[in-house]
């Protein structure tokens, strides 16, 4: 898997991913994964070893909310979605990566 | 971590983690299938999909680990960590521990002791239903003579106008001795009279039978009496029928109704026999009964009356019964009402808070104490603090971290010091000299783990909070920055008030412990107040014993009178012995026989009020005793037989009260008296002696008089014996006297006149003791806490002593920069204490005997004393700065 080394997620940038992803609709942690990996056109791919434990700190801080439901073949799922302060926090975290890709962006130009 | 640290941490993180696991589990099945799913579109086999999935999953383990993290066991762990790395750090500093914790032990173990004494005795609601509706009765400014207690009269009219209560009861003001006989051998009781609804009115059911009717209360109604648990298993076998039960009181038949719960105490503890009629009390002749029975009152407020309401209700009925009578009476003046409980501890409830506080305050100093200690242990640690902050450890943290050491100390100290107060309070409740109102009800129960608990946990914030805060003060960077030992010199840095946090800690105990001090100092002062007062008598070299007699073998005046000339004539043939006599009441014995009388010459219309003391004594009475007769002459033997025309002695106070000139003017040397209640004509007053402080040592002396025995011969009687040697050691000889006269009579109360005094300031001596224990200690603190921030300080300044030196500062300059620096430090101390002290013995006025709370020379010795002690504290590390060889330091 030669890919995953540059399909690794920044640090700390997973969180902002995942709060995008619900915006249109709850979702499963499987989902989620596969959504990120799809719209980013199999660029990031989400780890399950690090989406389990962010979903779970994301929903100790209280941006995210769980409730177990049924998947489309009658499974058994834990459905995630957006709070109200979950959509401040993506806010703002929209706002903060804008401003570090922006940073970033420029000293590669100057540079 | 101990064994059952660690597994009690398993267990609870077990409990937690039952239900959490079992989500997780099922989210990352689901995750697994549909990772299966999609390897078997790309066309797997199922087998294939399955150990791509599980490959592709990882390690689930993992994920579990890191998600309880996040969750409480994230808190659970970090609060064991903190835990073992506090007990692995107070592990490498035994000394430190353990100075903390036995500081801390000694604080809370007197703080949980005392709080146990104080919440059986004042805070615990009397064992009744609905104990705060029941209230005590009595005149309001009671003097010494009646302290308190109104009449019959007063009583029934109460009864017929008083709106407030349910019930209204009243009992007779002290215990009386009776003889019960029948049912094996006669033996001398304590009797209560009470009203006959006075179960009623506390809501106690008697465990057997019933209790008094309406009809036993009257006057020759049926005699009845009901008996204590204890004396009907006792006398009775705890035998379940009552039929046919009788009791001998006295030679008088009562018929037993109804026994009481095991550890009733009311009016009085250890009563055996509650009678009815409270105002026929056997020490009163009926004529006097309405009119001057000294009674108490008790009664239960109605549902929905509050004290307030009822004690406007007293005051109208109070002014009434001022209109209607307005001569002054016996037991005039107003009434009071208050809780009946608060009446029970009235005696005891200032000693007790004080002590409290007492012992609070040394905790405090305790604190003070650990607190500096842990400030300079995080002084020596801030390389260790500035690094764990440097690697990413948060403020918070560090601060949680170091409280939770401080929680170690202070729930360590909680332990050890319930330990000390279980012994403590032993000690206490054991000494009867303390003389505890409901002692049987101090327990260390619920409520006092509670307290100690608390106290432990407030102690450890309390201590620990100041110094954890000060550790994390300094930026990172700058502890890094300095170099060991130089680094951790934030001691002596200056707040904006140009004190340090150190500096007030040390001025704070020095404070509190002066504070203490000086109300041990007062109390002490008041206590050689009282052993300077002349009791009137020379106690030294005398026995008593009590000699209760039946009455049923003496039940005549003739039989007992005999009795007594004949002992004492057979003791004073005792080799050894100088002089024996019998008197009804030894001085400061409780249960003084309060009487009418009449001056010839002076007669007033209604002779209940005088209420003055009667005594029958044998004739050698005052010289066994060796009060000094000022007028006249002693009573004879002449004087003490059977038809002998009857003289009486006076005291000075009788003198001077019936004779206001005395003792100038008339002489009451050779006037008669006449006493109601003695079956004989005028007495004349044959002479006049000094007074006794009948009542006690702190109390004034009061008008009383001396009667032969033979004239009212007591059946509960004190032999007092005079003797060459140890008086202790005449005992057996003494009671060999008493079996000839009687084979079969019993002595009781067997003390030397000094124990007697002594036991009459015992609760004094007592609270003064205890108040010097923790004000001794208080004292040893603030001294620890003064070296420990000058050794500290000296220790730091190293360096800088050395600079000095080598710049040309003499030994002795540095001696006296040092010794300055602890004397500054006491000196506020001593400041704002002698203000606390000022503010605080205020409230001691009232256990104090000719002291005044604010005596300036106790004042002044006690803040000299703290000078002296505050250099004598500072000179060892004022001594070590001094000596300190400047290379050595420089280097």
């Amino acid at each position: 898997m030669g890919h995953r080394k540059s399909g690794e997620l920044l640090q700390g940038t997973l969180p902002l991913l995942i709060l995008r992803v619900l915006v249109p609709e709850p979702n499963h942690g499987f989902a989620i994964a596969r959504r990120i990996q799809q719209i980013s056109k199999d660029v990031l791919r989400v780890e399950e070893g690090s989406l389990y434990p962010a979903l779970h700190k994301m929903e100790l801080e209280g941006w995210i909310a769980s409730e177990w439901g049924l998947t489309e073949n009658h499974r058994k799922a834990k459905y995630y979605k957006l709070t109200r302060t979950g959509r401040k926090q993506l806010k703002h975290e929209t706002g903060r990566w804008d401003a570090i890709a922006g940073a970033i962006a420029a000293i590669l130009q100057e540079a | 971590m101990p064994g059952w640290m660690t597994r009690g941490r398993l267990r609870i993180r077990a409990l937690v983690r039952r239900h959490h696991d079992q989500e997780l589990q099922d989210e990352l099945q689901l995750h697994m299938k549909l990772l299966e799913d999609e390897y078997r579109a790309q066309g797997m086999t199922e087998a294939e999909a399955q150990a791509a999935a599980r490959r592709q999953f990882g390690n689930a383990t993992q994920i579990k680990e890191q998600s309880h993290d996040l969750f409480a066991f994230g808190f659970l762990d970090d609060l064991f960590r903190d835990l073992r790395f506090a007990a692995r750090s107070l592990r490498k500093s035994p000394a430190f521990a353990a100075a903390a914790v036995l500081t801390l032990a000694i604080g809370i173990g007197g703080n949980t002791a005392m709080f146990s004494v104080i919440h059986g005795v004042l805070l615990r609601p009397l064992d009744y239903p609905d104990p705060d509706r029941l209230v005590f009765l009595a005149r309001e400014n009671p003097d010494e003579v009646t302290s308190g207690r109104f009449s019959l009269e007063r009583l029934d009219e109460m009864r017929t106008a008083a709106r407030s209560y349910t019930g209204l009861g009243a009992f007779l003001a002290h215990p009386e001795d009776v003889t019960f006989s029948g049912n094996g051998d006669p033996e001398v009781l304590t009797a209560a009279r009470v009203s006959a609804n006075f179960a009623d009115i506390l809501g106690v059911r008697p465990v057997l039978g019933r209790s008094f009717l309406a009809e036993e209360d009257t006057s020759g109604g049926p005699a009845v009496a009901m008996i204590s648990a204890e004396l009907w298993k006792r006398r009775f076998g705890a035998d379940p029928s009552l039929a046919g039960k009788t009791a001998i009181l006295n030679s008088t038949s009562y018929a037993i109704i109804g026994v009481l719960p095991a550890g009733f105490q009311f009016p009085f503890p250890a009563v055996d026999v509650w009678v009815t009629r409270p105002a026929e009390s056997s020490n009163l002749e009926p004529t006097f009964r309405r009119c001057c029975s000294p009674l108490f009152g008790f009664a239960r407020l109605k549902p929905g009356v509050t004290l307030q309401q009822a004690r406007s209700e007293l005051n109208v009925l109070n002014e009434r019964y001022a209109t209607a009578y307005p001569n002054k009476r016996v037991y005039a003046g107003p009434l009071r009402l208050t809780q009946l409980k608060d009446q029970l501890t009235e005696n005891v409830s200032t000693m007790l808070w004080m002590l409290l506080g007492a012992v609070g305050f040394v905790l405090l100093i305790a604190c003070a104490n650990v607190a500096s200690l842990l400030m300079a242990r995080a002084t020596s640690r801030s390389r260790e603090l500035a690094m764990r902050t440097a690697l990413g450890a948060s403020r918070g943290r560090v601060i949680r971290q170091l409280l939770t050491e401080s929680m170690v100390l202070a729930v360590a100290g909680g332990m050890l010091g319930l330990l000390l107060a279980r012994f403590l309070f032993g000690v206490i409740t054991s000494m009867t000299a303390f003389d505890l109102p409901r002692a049987e009800e101090i327990h260390i129960d619920g409520v006092v783990l509670g307290f100690t608990v608390a106290l432990s946990i407030a102690t450890g914030a309390m201590f620990g909070i100041v110094p954890a805060l000060r550790a994390v003060r300094p930026s990172v960077v700058d502890m890094l920055r300095q170099s060991g030992a130089a680094g951790a010199g934030t001691f002596g840095k200056r707040g904006k008030l140009g004190v340090s946090t150190w500096g007030m800690l040390v001025v704070a105990q020095v404070a509190l412990s002066m504070v203490l001090l000086v109300g041990a100092a007062l109390m002490m002062k008041s206590l050689a107040q009282v052993a300077s007062v002349d009791p009137g008598l020379q106690a030294a070299g005398l026995l008593t014993m009590r000699i209760p007699l039946p009455a049923t073998r003496y039940d005549t005046f003739e039989k007992r009178a005999a009795f007594f000339d004949e002992l004492v004539r057979r003791i004073e043939t005792v080799p050894g012995v100088r002089g024996a006599t019998v008197v009804r009441k030894l001085p400061t014995t409780l249960g003084r026989l309060g009487t009418n009388l009449q001056i010839q010459g002076q007669e007033i219309a209604e002779p209940g009020h005088l209420g003055i003391a009667l005594q029958s004594i044998t004739p050698g009475y005052f010289r066994v005793l060796g009060i000094p007769l000022k007028r006249g002459r002693e009573l004879t033997a002449r004087d003490n037989t059977s038809g002998a025309p009857p003289a009486v002695i006076i005291n000075e106070s009788f003198a001077r009260r019936f004779w206001s000139a005395y003792p100038g003017g008339e002489d009451p040397v050779g006037k008669r008296i006449k006493v109601p209640i003695l079956d004989v004509g005028p007495l004349e007053i044959v002479g006049v002696v000094g007074d006794v402080h009948e009542r006690g040592l702190t109390r004034n002396t009061e008008p009383q008089f001396y009667i032969p025995q033979w004239l009212y011969p007591p059946n509960n009687a004190y032999l007092a014996v005079r003797t060459e040697q140890e008086p202790l050691r005449s005992v057996s000889a003494i009671r060999a006297e008493v079996r000839a006269v009687d084979r079969a009579q019993a002595v009781a109360d067997i003390r030397t006149m000094d124990m007697i005094l002594a036991a009459s300031v015992g609760q004094q001596h007592l609270a003064t003791w205890l108040l010097g224990l923790f004000a001794g200690t208080a004292l040893l603190l603030a001294m620890v806490g003064i070296y420990g921030v000058l050794a500290y300080s000296v220790a730091q300044r190293t360096q800088e002593i050395g600079i000095r030196r080598a710049l040309g500062a003499q030994a002795s300059d540095i001696l006296t920069n040092v010794m300055g620096h602890g004397l500054a430090l006491a000196l506020a101390g001593v400041a704002l204490g002698i203000g606390g002290a000022f503010a605080l013995t205020r409230i001691v006025t009232g256990l104090l005997f000719r002291t005044s709370p604010t005596d300036p020379a106790t004042f002044a010795g006690i803040a000299l004393l703290f000078i002296m002690v505050a250099l004598a504290a500072s000179y060892v590390p004022a001594r070590r700065a001094a000596t300190v060889d400047p290379m050595r330091a420089l280097r």
